[in-house]
């Protein structure tokens, strides 16, 4: 556990300091007045020595106390939670076949700990699973430098993201038998269909309900149609939506805020090739547009343009294009061995964010400092009169 | 400030002192000092006109059933001393020991030594006169001898406040008109001032017998001052600022050596003198002065 200022410039509140400083300072140089009659017989020359002597120190002392902790409270320091430094480290993930991983690493009970959010020790149940490669790079970001990393995972992994980790530490990979256990799959939410379409588009309706129709097959009324002419109001729910007319700024801009849209009349379009026919010609183009993305065909949705809609795997190609396979999250561990990486310009200054941060608690100890200061301060005045 | 009343343990040891001038006495032809006090009426030697302030029974009402006219005997009761308590009122005299706010300022010990002065004076039938310089008001009060004189001289020193610098010339030419040869000078003053100095030197100079009296505090003595210290001269304003723990050693050395320079000087010209720290009792001076030890020489003359 280690403190880290995440605004350290703020420490250049750290000047105000001189300000007690010099009022302490300054109230010094005042003599006191004394009525004296043997005045002559005084030497001018034992002028009074400007020592640098502050007055009421333990008042002073409080006020710089304030300040940095004022200047502190800019700085933003927070508590992170990093790993004791040196030594080897241990992790297993979760799933392993614990007799397993026992016969694969000897002393795995003493210092291991689980690969699992908050990388609890061994003898307490793992935290809820969680994606291993972000896991991973956490680790990777988060140990010191000269760390040696040892992970015991199971044959079969889960929580992956597509791409193999790349770690600046060196990573010995046990394999041993397994199988990581799984979030519970989100169950499938539903999902709305607009579809506003032209007058002479009306025909190619029919194909998107028979789509559609295809898909609530296999899970039954998740996939709800919205069909209405033009004109009428884009549903802000709406995930999917079939634009057949002309383009229109509000489509265009539903898009931008993050919609996937079927349009038509789209010749111009450069996207990546969604549909090709049996010659190779490019069928429809896939292009993102702000946050969203557009399924532009360059024709109408109609047979005469667009062969493929009477195929029988047109449904199913439709739905690929509304919602992207997920890239695959299951890997057998041998193929997801972490590759050295060179490590990045600055390796933890990003890391600890999701640390503790002790603002409350530095504010709580400011105001009673402050208190305190105002007690000592106005105290003192009343002494003289008691 | 109220009148000025003497603790009665000094007034019991002042019933052993007895004021007497060092001599000239006896170039009046009247005789020693000592033996005319003491001996009171034995002797007629002029009358004298009546003057507003002389008391009633002294008129000799033989000579105004004959002459019509008041005369007062001047025989048995005058006495050939007049006792002239010259005070300095200037506002260095109003200085007051940091130490101790119940201890009096310089001009109040002068008063009250002013107050221990006439009381011997009254006893032994002396004349005495107050004479103030600079302070909140002139003061010069005539010499004259009796009861009423010492009442009238106590309140008016205790309306005096210190103030003022040291008075010019013109302010001190009643002193001379009022102060005759041979009389008793008690001068009371801190003597800070070199005009205070030069009038005690031309008073003795002018066969004023002067008795000096240098008022002192024990601040002055002992400089018990610490830190820094804006120093201001009362009269003058002046200020100067030091650093009194380092000033001290030096200030010490320069002060004694000021006051053994004034010993000098009026030891110079013949005045009798004594220094008086205010954290002392009042009559010290004064024993000094006028006890036995002081004055071993008075007996012979």
């Amino acid at each position: 556990m280690s403190a880290v200022l995440l605004a350290p410039l703020g420490l250049a509140a750290l000047a105000a300091l001189a300000l007690p400083l010099a009022i302490h300072l300054v109230r010094r140089l005042e003599l006191s007045r004394t009525e004296f009659p043997a005045l002559r017989w005084i030497a001018e020359r034992a002028r009074p020595r400007r020592r640098l002597r502050f007055e009421r120190p333990w008042l002073l002392a409080l006020r710089l106390a304030l300040l940095a902790l004022l200047a502190l409270l800019l700085a933003r320091p927070v508590l992170v939670e990093a790993p004791q430094a040196g030594g080897p480290w241990l992790f297993v993930v979760p799933g392993v076949d614990r007799a397993a991983a026992r016969a694969a690493v000897p002393d795995l009970e003493a210092h291991a700990r689980w690969l699992a959010p908050g990388f609890a020790p061994l003898d307490v149940p793992p935290a809820q699973p969680a994606p291993l490669a972000s896991l991973l790079r956490e680790l990777d970001a988060t140990l010191p430098p000269d760390a040696t990393l040892t992970v015991v995972v199971p044959a079969e992994l889960a929580g992956l993201d597509g791409e193999r980790p790349r770690l600046a530490h060196a990573v010995a990979w046990r394999v041993v038998p397994g199988r990581m256990p799984e979030a519970a799959p989100a169950p499938a939410e539903p999902v709305r269909i607009a579809v506003r379409y032209a007058p002479e588009a009306a025909a190619s309706l029919a194909y998107l309900q028979a789509a559609v129709a295809a898909w609530n097959v296999r899970e039954p009324g998740r996939y709800r149609l919205d069909a209405q002419p033009l004109g009428a109001p884009l549903p802000e729910d709406a995930r999917w939506l079939a634009w057949l007319a002309p383009p229109a700024p509000e489509a265009q801009a539903w898009i931008e805020r993050g919609g996937t849209a079927l349009a038509i009349h789209q010749a111009g379009t450069d996207g990546e090739p969604l549909w090709r026919d049996a010659a190779g010609r490019v069928l429809a183009r896939t292009q993102p547009v702000g946050r969203g993305r557009v399924l532009a065909l360059p024709g109408a949705l109609a047979p005469a343009d667009l062969p493929l809609l009477l195929d029988a795997d047109f449904p199913e190609r439709l739905l690929a294009a509304f919602a992207p396979a997920a890239p695959p999250t299951h890997a057998p561990a041998e193929s997801m061995a972490p590759r050295r990486a060179e490590r990045a310009a600055a390796p933890a200054s990003s890391a600890p964010a999701s640390g503790r941060p002790l603002d409350g608690w530095l504010a709580l100890l400011a105001a009673l400092l402050f208190l305190a200061e105002r007690i000592l301060a106005t105290r003192r005045p009343m002494e003289p009169a008691a | 400030m109220i009148a000025p009343s003497i603790p009665p343990d000094v007034r019991a040891r002042l019933r052993r002192l007895r004021l007497h001038a060092r001599g000239g006495i006896g170039a009046d032809g009247l005789g020693q000092h000592a033996s005319r006090s003491r001996g009171a009426g034995l002797e007629f030697v002029q009358y004298r006109a009546y003057e507003p302030g002389d008391e009633p029974r002294r008129i000799d009402w033989k000579l105004y059933a004959r002459s019509d006219r008041y005369f007062v005997r001047e025989a048995e009761r005058d006495s050939p001393l007049a006792v002239w308590l010259l005070l300095d009122a200037t506002a260095s005299m109003g200085y007051r020991d940091g130490a101790d706010a119940a201890r009096p300022s310089k001009l109040e010990a002068a008063c009250l030594l002013a107050a221990c002065t006439i009381e011997l004076a009254l006893r032994q039938g002396d004349r005495f006169g107050v004479v103030a310089l600079g302070g909140s008001a002139p003061l010069a009060i005539p010499a004259a001898p009796g009861a009423r004189q010492r009442d009238r001289c106590l309140l008016e020193l205790a309306r005096l406040h210190a103030a003022g610098g040291w008075p010019g010339e013109d302010a001190l030419r009643p002193l001379w008109e009022r102060v005759a040869a041979h009389a008793l000078v008690v001068f009371v003053s801190d003597f800070f001032d070199e005009a205070s100095l030069r009038l005690a030197e031309r008073l003795a100079a002018a066969r004023r017998e002067v008795v000096a009296v240098q008022m002192l505090a024990a601040d002055e003595r002992d400089f018990p001052f610490a830190g820094a210290h804006r120093f201001v001269d009362p009269e003058s304003a002046v200020e100067r600022r030091v650093d009194a723990a380092a000033a001290r050693a030096d200030f010490l050395r320069r002060f004694a050596a000021a006051r053994a320079d004034l010993a000098r000087r009026f030891d110079a010209c013949g005045i009798r003198h004594a220094g008086h720290v205010l954290d002392e009792p009042i009559d010290a001076p004064l024993q000094r002065l006028f006890g036995e030890r002081g004055a071993p020489r008075t007996g012979a003359a």
